[in-house]
C-alpha cells in the first residue's frame, strides 16, 4: 500500500514541476503583461496543489495531509487574488478612466 | 541528489542576490531581495534550522520587503548616473574581505560541539522542549530583552523622522473577500506559531511578524488605517510588550535574587506570559514600523 502511495505521489510531484516549469516558460515567452500572468496564475496553483498532494502521498499521515492542503489553498487562494490586483492596476495604468 | 539541490540552491542565492544589488529598477530591487530571503530560509531549512527559516521567511523575507517596498514607492526613481567607481570598489572588497574573514573563521573554529550539550543538559530545567526556544526565554534571555530594545528604538527613530503615512488605493471588490478568509487564518496562525514554540520551531518573533503581516493586508485593503485611535492603540502595545519584559525581569530579580532567572518549577508560565506580550507587541511595532507614525496636524 504505501509502496503504491509513494509512486503516486512521486507521479503527482513530477506533473506539478512539469506545470510550474510551463508556467515559467509562459511568463517567459508570452508578449504581454495581462497573458503572462494567466499563464502563471493557473499552472502555479495547479502545480503547487499537484506537489502539495504528491508530497502528503509520499509522507502518508494524515496530520501532514491537513497542513499541505492548508498550504495549497493558502497559495492558490492569494495567487488568484495577487493576479487579479495585478492585472487591474495594469489595465487602470494603461486607460486611464 | 540532495547535493545537486544543495548547489543549485547557492547558485540561486548569490544570482538572486546579485539581481537584488545590480537591478536598476528599485521594485525589480526588492523583488529580488525577497526571493533571496526565501531562498536563505530554504538553505536554513537543509542545514536543520527550521526556526531561523522560519524568522527569515517571515520577517527577513516578508515584513522587511514589505518595509522596502513602501520606501521604494516613496522615494524618486533611481538617477541615471551610478554612484563613484571608489565607492563600489569599496564597499566589494569590504564584502569580499568579510566574506573571506567569515569562511577562514567558520573554517578553522575548533567545532562548536560546546553548546549542545550545554543546551540539552539544561533543557529539562528550562520549562520548553524546544532548545532554541529553552536558549532564546530562558538561558540568553537577557539578548532576548535586548532585541526587543532595538526593536522599539528603531520604532522611536521613525517616530522622529515621522515619514508620511503611505496610502492604500482601491484595491476592487476582490479584497474584502480574500481579507475575510486570510485574516482569521493569520490570527489562528500567529496564536499556533506562538503555542508550538514551547515544543516545536516557533516562537514570539514569528508568531509576532504573522499577526503583523495581517494587520499590513487590513492596512492595504483600507481598513486598519492609522487613525489617532488606532495609532494610541499601537503605542500602547509597542510599549506593553517591552514593559512586561522588563518589569518580569525586576520580578526575578526580586523572587530569586538574579535578574532574568526564573522561580523553580514556574518556568513555563513565565516564559509563556512574556512571549505571548512579545508577540503582541511585536506586531504592534512591526505594524507602526510600516505605518511611518506621522505626527498630530498642527492645531
Amino acid at each position: 500500500m504505501s509502496a503504491v502511495l509513494y509512486v503516486i505521489g512521486l507521479g503527482l510531484m513530477t506533473c506539478g514541476v512539469v506545470l510550474l516549469l510551463i508556467a515559467a516558460l509562459g511568463v517567459w515567452s508570452l508578449p504581454s503583461a495581462v497573458s503572462r500572468l494567466h499563464a502563471l496564475t493557473k499552472a502555479d496553483s495547479a502545480g503547487l496543489s499537484l506537489i502539495a498532494l504528491g508530497a502528503a502521498c509520499v509522507n502518508g499521515r494524515l496530520d501532514a495531509l491537513l497542513a499541505l492542503v492548508l498550504c495549497a489553498v493558502l497559495v492558490a487562494l492569494s495567487g488568484a487574488t495577487m493576479g487579479h490586483l495585478i492585472a487591474r492596476s495594469h489595465v487602470s495604468e494603461d486607460e486611464p478612466e | 541528489m540532495s547535493m545537486a539541490f544543495d548547489i543549485l540552491l547557492a547558485l540561486g542565492i548569490v544570482f538572486t542576490a546579485g539581481t537584488a544589488l545590480g537591478l536598476r529598477d528599485r521594485i525589480a530591487s526588492v523583488t529580488g531581495f525577497v526571493i533571496t530571503g526565501l531562498l536563505i530560509a530554504l538553505s536554513f531549512v537543509r542545514l536543520g534550522a527550521p526556526d531561523v527559516a522560519l524568522a527569515e521567511a517571515a520577517i527577513g523575507a516578508g515584513l522587511t520587503g514589505a518595509l522596502l517596498l513602501r520606501s521604494a514607492l516613496r522615494l524618486k526613481p533611481a538617477e541615471g548616473s551610478k554612484s563613484p567607481a571608489l565607492q563600489r570598489f569599496l564597499a566589494a572588497s569590504i564584502a569580499t574581505g568579510l566574506s573571506c574573514a567569515l569562511a577562514w573563521a567558520v573554517y578553522t573554529a575548533p567545532g562548536t560541539a560546546l553548546y549542545p550539550a550545554l543546551v540539552s543538559e539544561g533543557l529539562a530545567k528550562s520549562g520548553v522542549d524546544n532548545p532554541v526556544t529553552a536558549v532564546l526565554l530562558n538561558f540568553r534571555v537577557w539578548d532576548t530583552l535586548l532585541e526587543i530594545v532595538v526593536l522599539f528604538a528603531a520604532l522611536v527613530l521613525v517616530r522622529i523622522i515621522a515619514p508620511a503615512v503611505p496610502q492604500p488605493e482601491a484595491l476592487g471588490e476582490l479584497m474584502l473577500p480574500f481579507m475575510r478568509v486570510i485574516i482569521p487564518v493569520c490570527v489562528f496562525l500567529s496564536g499556533h506559531l506562538l503555542w508550538q514554540g514551547a515544543t516545536v520551531p516557533g516562537g514570539a518573533f514569528q508568531a509576532g511578524a504573522m499577526l503583523a503581516g495581517g494587520f499590513l493586508v487590513l492596512f492595504m485593503g483600507g481598513l486598519a488605517l492609522p487613525t489617532p485611535r488606532v495609532m494610541a492603540f499601537g503605542k500602547a502595545l509597542a510599549l506593553a510588550g517591552l514593559a512586561i519584559f522588563a518589569l518580569a525581569a525586576l520580578a526575578t530579580e526580586a523572587l530569586t535574587g538574579t535578574l532574568l532567572f526564573y522561580p523553580d518549577g514556574d518556568e513555563k508560565i513565565w516564559i509563556i506570559a512574556i512571549e505571548s506580550a512579545l508577540t503582541l507587541s511585536i506586531a504592534a511595532m512591526l505594524y507602526l514600523l510600516f505605518c511611518g507614525m506621522p505626527r498630530r496636524p498642527a492645531k
